[in-house]
């Protein structure tokens, strides 16, 4: 399941999944702005066939969050 | 389109890698934000060959970004009602019948600007008006929707012929309302539309683009058995094979005929490409009463034994177009499979196993064929086609080639800045890739400016013989330059009417005219494309001198007064009324 989230990261953002790892926020990725955030929730609820709650979609900025977030929806 | 958006976005910035320096260039105006429709929209145009750019006009300023992009290839509209006003959707339900004409009045002033602002663009796709994401589960009309039908009124009786409606009612049919939409984003961002929805739209919207780039299709090929009818012929026999609208599995087949024929008549070729006997076939296209497709709606037949993809080529050849203008509908997977690998050019259509799903996916694919540009000659060209093999056949009887063209007794006629073949000649320059000398492709506001432009001329003709009329054929588009000069900009004919020196005598008409205005030198081009290598030394037989070539073009200046004209006198002349 990570190695999908980096996949769809690294698309949105326009790196190598290589680029992403557990750190990954909008501090390190220089594309990672306002637009591109919601263009990435976008993505990830495509990807894994979710729906984020609106309230948790701003707090979704770095890998580690988004994993976390991804695997309860999947529990 | 099948793949996810992330999918989409690697795979397009691959793609942006190998573009060409020749971009086709969209712009999207919008007032709502479209942040997700710019790599969808690239994506699915880049995969059929249209080096696609998508530029995002700024957040709400469609006017002035009708001025700012007016120049782009293809410009989008995406004008929301939800958005004409700040939460319009809700607002509008209080507003009584002064408020109801105010907000008609002042987006119609600002539709009358965009109009006037893309009047010379060369396609515009204006998307109609809808209160469809907000009003679809209300039982009488909203005022939402009031409002859309009053514009959408207005947008149809006034948009330029460069303007064609989008129905998103279509779109988000498709996708449906609670797909089609994400109210989260709007709220917070102004964002209205999905994922799903931009890459509906998208597919929606390729057609336009593939005829605006001259690629539309214009053969549809059909196997026979278990594809025009049920059963195999030469198996079960005259009597067993099923095409009858009264039968349950018939009536597919009917239905499947039916949309042939109605492709016929908009001008798309039929053919029929079979391993049967002969005889059989025949006896079923003349004989069978459930039969549709007759002898006269078929433009090429190949039945017979070898394989099909040496017969899909010969049927290109013989119908002077690229194997990628072809669309071949086949029962079998083996056949289907084969022509695919072969042939990667041409589109192929499995009859699915599900046999009640054929007629549908028949229509989902008749994008394939969209003509931005259909007129009175698509019509009658399945017969041209026909008397262009009747011709061939009578060539054959005749000594020479002159004595041949002597007894057809041809008629040209050239129009020149006809205003009332405008539709006809932008589809000319759009669809004719073997006979074309420079290969612009040019809209019907495009080809209207030159006629208006009083140092750019628009020649056009037909020609006529004995056995018919091949309706407008040629077309040039010639412009005075500085110093004086004639410049041959556009030159092309259909290849129906090649091998009777139309070309030349169209060139001598260009030639005379053009010293009438007093032009001492004549420059022109040929630009080399992957289709058009029968016409690379057109100009030297013309007896104009080169000046320069290079890979992929050879440019020609001539003294007039050295041309050599190719006698023709076996053509009489007549010039059509001037505009």
């Amino acid at each position: 399941m990570e190695d999908r989230i980096k996949n769809v990261m690294a698309a949105v953002f326009g790196v190598s999944p290589g680029e992403i790892s557990d750190d990954s926020s909008p501090h390190e990725i220089a594309a990672w702005d306002s637009i591109k955030h919601l263009n990435l929730v976008l993505a990830l609820e495509e990807e894994f066939d979710i729906r984020f709650e609106e309230a948790e979609i701003p707090s979704l900025v770095n890998f580690k969050i988004i994993a976390a977030t991804i695997k309860a929806y999947a529990e | 389109m099948e793949l996810k958006y992330s999918e989409i976005l690697q795979r397009n910035a691959a793609l942006s890698k190998s573009l060409p320096t020749d971009r086709f260039e969209i712009a999207v105006l919008s007032n709502v934000e479209v942040f997700q429709l710019k790599e969808i929209l690239e994506y699915a145009l880049r995969v059929d060959n249209i080096p696609a750019a998508v530029t995002t006009g700024d957040y709400d300023n469609i006017v002035q970004d009708s001025l700012k992009y007016k120049d782009a290839d293809l410009v989008i509209v995406f004008w929301e009602l939800c958005n004409i006003i700040d939460g319009l959707q809700f607002k509008i339900e209080l507003f009584d019948d002064e408020k109801m004409d105010q907000i008609f009045d002042r987006t119609v002033a600002e539709i009358d600007f965009v109009f006037r602002n893309l009047k010379d663009t060369s396609l515009v796709l204006f998307n109609a008006f809808t209160g469809v994401q907000f009003s679809s589960a209300s039982i009488g009309n909203t005022n939402l929707e009031r409002l859309a039908a009053r514009l959408n009124e207005y947008v149809q009786s006034n948009a330029p012929r460069n303007v064609k409606l989008v129905d998103l009612h279509k779109i988000i049919a498709h996708t449906g309302v609670r797909a089609s939409i994400d109210l989260r984003n709007f709220y917070s961002s102004k964002a209205l539309y999905s994922i799903n929805f931009y890459k509906a739209y998208c597919s929606h919207i390729t057609p336009y683009v593939m005829s605006a780039n001259g690629r539309s299709k214009k053969v549809l090929v059909f196997d026979c058995d278990n594809t025009l009818w049920k059963g195999v012929l030469g198996e079960e026999g005259y009597d067993g094979i099923e095409l009858s609208a009264a039968t349950k599995d018939g009536a597919i087949f009917a239905e499947v005929q039916s949309i042939a024929l109605s492709l016929s008549r908009q001008g798309i070729l039929i053919g029929i490409c079979t391993k049967n006997n002969p005889d059989d076939v025949t006896e079923v296209i003349e004989k069978h009463p459930d039969m549709q497709l007759r002898d006269e709606h078929l433009a090429a037949r190949r039945v017979n034994w070898s394989d099909k993809v040496s017969n899909l080529r010969d049927m290109a050849r013989d119908l002077n177009l690229g194997l990628d203008s072809f669309v071949m509908v086949d029962d079998s997977p083996f056949e289907t499979n084969f022509i695919r690998e072969q042939l990667p050019e041409v589109t192929v259509l499995q009859v699915p196993e599900r046999l009640s799903e054929y007629p549908q996916i028949l229509r989902e694919n008749l994008g394939l064929f969209y003509n931005l540009s259909s007129t009175a000659e698509d019509a009658k060209k399945a017969g041209m086609y026909k008397e262009q093999e009747k011709r061939e056949r009578s060539k054959k009887d005749f000594a020479s080639i002159k004595d041949y063209l002597t007894s057809l007794g041809m008629k040209m006629t050239i129009y020149q800045d006809d205003k009332s073949i405008i539709p006809r000649m932008s589809q000319m320059t759009q669809k004719t890739n073997q006979f074309n000398l420079t290969t612009r492709r040019y809209t019907e506001r495009d080809i209207e400016n030159f006629i208006e432009d009083k140092r750019t001329n628009v020649f056009a003709f037909s020609i006529s013989d004995k056995f018919g009329d091949s309706g407008l054929t040629g077309l040039a588009v010639v412009r005075i330059g500085d110093d004086n000069c004639g410049i041959v900009d556009s030159f092309l004919m259909s290849c129906r009417v090649i091998g009777r020196d139309a070309e030349f005598a169209f060139m001598n008409c260009l030639i005379d005219h053009l010293k009438a205005r007093n032009v001492q030198i004549v420059l022109a081009q040929y630009i080399k494309t992957s289709k058009n290598e029968q016409v690379m030394d057109f100009f030297d037989q013309c007896s104009f001198p080169l000046m320069s070539s290079t890979e992929s073009e050879k440019n020609y200046s001539l003294n007039i007064s050295n041309y050599k004209a190719k006698p023709i006198d076996f053509m009489e002349f007549i010039y059509g009324r001037p505009n």
